[in-house]
């Protein structure tokens, strides 16, 4: 359960900026989740709920906008999304396909009063 | 009065104070000259197994120490330092992932100067440790036959960020009736980079390749500290 460890990092770096910014409470916590990362979205969303209580974030909504999961072949340059079971060798060339988004883990902003 | 709603841009990585962490456990790692090596795997894999034997074939060749994370319990630290070398153990409680923090803790009152490799036994677990870097040089992911050949497509993410895939148990490969080759077919569609090999800590079949592997890795990653230090 290691989205206690990832919520409570949520709360700590939205406080920071609030309070770098003179707001008075956090209201929305904007979040940018990517699929090829081993965060689960609910879970993360029920874990932010303990993590928030007793902060400037306590009536945040956290905001999830999951990433998908794109990755490209350097050779033939043939960009997709892995549907079913991820195979990072190019169908077409054989050659490893690099992961052009998917891993994204970040804070995009806030929203405060 | 409607309060006045701001929105003010972050664009920070969540993990950033961890990595802000492993990065000055990094450079503290690279002034010392030692190659550190995250290890990890599902619980039952067979690490610590695998730390006996390579610590054994080391010996008289480079100077090891372990720090073990576990849950609960410092069995698997007794199990190193039995073979004499220095073990730290690390329990986490109900945490089920080691973090660059706990690193840099247990290297307060851990010594590492006078080490060539430094091997951190993670936390049994193929989900969470992925996620947080330790400092580390070397990620190295064990997985055992008998676990199934579909377990690098059901946990990417942590194959994907390997260097190295160590197969552990070749030698229960047959009585599991589990298939070798399809696993290692996995293991390369999930982390296409990485090295593969096949070995058995409990009867030595493919420790050599693997032991030497790490004495080049050890070797390789001393030269260049070597270089970045005199530059620096």
């Amino acid at each position: 359960m290691h989205e206690i460890a990832i919520a409570e990092s949520i709360v700590q770096i939205a406080e920071e900026k609030a309070r770098s910014q003179n707001a008075r409470s956090v209201r929305v916590v904007k979040l940018r989740l990517g699929t090829f990362t081993t965060i689960v979205a609910e879970a993360l969303q029920f874990a932010f709920e303990i993590a928030q209580q007793g902060t400037s974030c306590s009536e945040a909504q956290l905001e999830i906008e999951i990433v998908p999961m794109i990755v490209r072949c350097v050779v033939c340059e043939e960009s997709s999304e892995p549907v079913r079971g991820i195979c990072l060798i190019c169908g077409q060339c054989g050659f490893p396909l690099q992961i052009v988004s998917g891993e994204e883990l970040q804070i995009d902003y806030i929203e405060v009063d | 009065m409607e309060p006045v709603i701001e929105r003010i841009s972050v664009k920070t990585n969540v993990l950033n104070a961890n990595q802000q962490t492993a990065l000055a456990n990094r450079e503290l790692f690279h002034k010392e000259g030692l190659l550190v090596m995250n290890l990890m795997s599902a619980p039952g894999a067979g690490k610590t197994t695998l730390l006996e034997a390579t610590i054994c074939a080391l010996q008289g060749k480079l100077r090891v120490a372990v720090i073990e994370g576990d849950l609960q319990t410092d069995l698997d630290a007794q199990r190193i330092e039995a073979l004499g070398v220095r073990a730290f153990q690390i329990t986490t409680g109900t945490v089920c992932h080691l973090d660059a923090r706990m690193i840099s803790r247990a290297l307060e009152s851990f010594p590492i100067s006078d080490l060539d490799l430094l091997v951190i036994e993670n936390v049994g677990n193929l989900i969470c440790p992925s996620s947080f870097d330790l400092g580390e040089s070397l990620r190295v992911v064990v997985c055992s036959v008998a676990e199934g050949p579909e377990k690098p497509k059901k946990y990417p993410v942590m194959f994907n960020k390997a260097d190295l895939v160590l197969i552990n148990k070749v030698d229960l490969a047959e009585p599991s009736g589990a298939d070798l080759q399809e696993l290692m077919n996995n293991v390369a569609e999930v982390s296409p980079n990485a090295t593969i090999l096949a070995l058995s800590a409990r009867t030595g079949e493919g420790m050599p390749p693997w032991i030497n592997w790490l004495q080049y890795a050890v070797d390789s990653h001393a030269s260049s500290s070597r270089m970045l230090n005199v530059s620096l």
